[in-house]
């Protein structure tokens, strides 16, 4: 079928250019390892103090499912990226004067923003590993973080891609997620346990889609498979990801058409 | 032969304002080397947006190979093939990597799809940087490439988008061999825009001539050469503004002299036997006390034939790349 085909080439290529510029896989990278190397270990005498952290968890593997979070921002981002630069080249123009099935040009890219954010959540968890957190739920829970985050880049990668082909500026999209992303992470459970944050933060948490995702893969490798905060987070992400897919498809609608 | 581009009163504005064609009609049959010669701004890539069912049009009626730019957009973009001004082809991938994604792009199976970039490869003498990224590529390669990815699928009607401009003048007769070739041997109908003159000369068989938006006129271009009728000879005068209108009522008191015109420089005549007029005319200024800084002769050309009917030059000035405009601000 020229759908499927067709977005496998185009999700080729693009695997293909990240690839060949890890200069931007280090950069997304980064950031998360940093966070994951040195400011777990500023925080290492939290589980000194009872009560804030669950029994029996060290910082670093509270921490890890809320810096996994950050990564999968940080990639979900460059999404818009990448579609400013194809307008900006002519590439996407090249790609409209041919045959090429249209939702696979959407369909190609945001399949490899999720690829991408399974390779980073990979490394990161990786590396979290060798530093002594792991996943209790063991390997299918590790594929269930992975889906967990994956599908929360996929709806985030939606905001980027749907700002870019409206701005058309790689500045703007960097800037307005920037302005997004940092304080929808602060006013969620990602880097400090919900009963340490002032309530005001925890109403405000409530209504954060973050928050509903940190969770689900905190529990898949904390508590274990704790459908009642899984699923819902599921239900949140899908929510998240059909507003920002029509505002993106309705966005490439106008580019394309 | 059938008209494989058949254009009626097309209008194109855009959401700014801007006219940037202004009821425009032209045809171009099977076969056909056809072009537009115009400079910067004066609608070319626009006409070609619309053809290419990039952009919709404000008005008129396009079809191209029978097919309405609207309604069966599927069907034309089968058989087109389009090289941009801008040079489009992904950095981050190879030469044939390049061409193979096009070939996908247009749905062609595999083995297909080897063979023909092996030919392309050899056809733009691009074989042995063949495995390098085309980010490292010269200006002149990336082109070629490009050019080659828009041939992959054996198109029908090519729409060449100013293929030459920036390019060294090696590098541009290299690809005016492969366009006269391609028109030749493989019966390819070619729509190309030109700002270059001698592009336009020595590769269309017919081309219209446009100017902000309009067509200022069309033919082969001897015919349109022949509509100039003479030669011409430049005059730029030391004072344009005080002496021209003297020295331009002189001049048109001589025999042979068929036409005087204001032109950038002060006064183009055109006469039929220029070359034996030339002394007659700067013995004529200089018993006036009317003082010359230069005085050129040419036989007819294209950019006379832009002059005669836009009192201009093409501002062959303004080479430099425009920006595209199509996916510029809020133009849909």
């Amino acid at each position: 079928m020229t759908l499927l085909s067709d977005t496998r080439y185009i999700f080729v290529r693009y695997l293909t250019k990240l690839v060949r510029t890890p200069i931007l896989l280090f950069f997304s990278l980064f950031q998360p390892i940093l966070f994951l190397v040195l400011f777990t270990q500023l925080l290492t005498r939290l589980s000194n103090f009872p009560g804030i952290l669950p029994p029996g968890v060290s910082y670093l593997e509270f921490a890890t499912a809320g810096i996994l979070m950050q990564n999968a921002f940080g990639s979900a981002l460059q999404s818009g990226n990448s579609i400013v630069a194809d307008i900006d080249s002519g590439f996407l123009q090249k790609m409209l004067v041919t045959p090429v099935s249209r939702p696979a040009i959407l369909l190609g890219r945001l399949s490899s923003d999720a690829f991408r954010v399974v390779i980073q959540t990979a490394i990161i968890l990786g590396l979290a590993y060798v530093l002594g957190a792991s996943v209790t739920t063991g390997v299918v829970g590790i594929v269930l973080v992975f889906f967990t985050l994956a599908f929360f880049g996929l709806a985030w990668s939606g905001i980027s891609l749907a700002l870019g082909m409206k701005t058309r500026s790689s500045e703007t999209v960097f800037a307005i997620g920037g302005v997004i992303t940092f304080p929808l992470l602060f006013l969620s459970p990602a880097l400090f346990p919900i009963s340490f944050l002032p309530s005001w933060v925890q109403t405000v948490s409530m209504f954060n889609p973050v928050s509903y995702a940190v969770d689900a893969s905190r529990a898949l490798m904390i508590n274990g498979y704790d459908w009642g905060t899984i699923l819902p987070a599921w239900g949140v992400i899908g929510l998240v990801a059909v507003i920002t897919m029509s505002a993106t498809l309705y966005q490439f609608r106008k580019v394309v058409s | 032969m059938s008209d494989i581009i058949s254009v009626k009163d097309l209008v194109e504005v855009y959401s700014d304002g801007t006219k940037a064609v202004d009821n425009i009609s032209f045809s171009v049959k099977e076969g056909e080397f056809f072009g537009f010669l115009g400079p910067n701004g004066a609608g070319k890539s626009t006409t070609i947006k619309v053809l290419t069912t990039l952009l919709k049009k404000t008005s008129g009626s396009v079809s191209v190979a029978g097919y309405d730019v609207d309604t069966d957009s599927s069907e034309i973009r089968k058989i087109i093939g389009v090289q941009s001004q801008e040079t489009t082809v992904d950095g981050d991938l190879t030469g044939r990597e390049n061409l193979t994604l096009q070939g996908h792009f247009q749905q062609m199976d595999s083995g297909e799809i080897r063979e023909r970039v092996a030919e392309l490869l050899k056809l733009v003498e691009l074989e042995s940087a063949a495995g390098k990224r085309a980010r490292n590529y010269s200006g002149g390669m990336k082109k070629r490439l490009d050019l080659a990815t828009a041939l992959i699928h054996k198109p029908k009607l090519l729409f060449l988008d100013e293929p030459t401009t920036g390019l060294d003048p090696q590098s541009r007769i290299a690809i005016w061999t492969y366009l006269e070739k391609l028109n030749k041997e493989d019966g390819t109908t070619i729509f190309l825009t030109t700002q270059y003159l001698e592009e336009a000369d020595r590769l269309c068989k017919r081309l219209s001539i446009v100017d902000f938006g309009k067509i200022v006129a069309s033919g082969s271009p001897a015919e349109l050469k022949r509509q100039i009728g003479a030669d011409s000879i430049r005059i730029s005068l030391e004072n344009c503004k005080k002496d021209g209108a003297k020295a331009k009522e002189l001049i048109k008191s001589m025999t042979d002299v068929t036409e005087i015109i204001d032109s950038e420089e002060c006064l183009n005549v055109y006469a039929k036997n220029a070359s034996l007029l030339i002394a007659d005319i700067v013995r004529a200024l200089d018993s006036i006390d009317i003082r010359l800084t230069s005085v050129t002769f040419s036989s007819p050309s294209l950019d006379d034939v832009f002059m005669k009917h836009t009192g201009r030059r093409i501002r062959t000035e303004e080479l430099v790349k425009a920006p595209s405009r199509m996916f510029g601000g809020g133009r849909r």
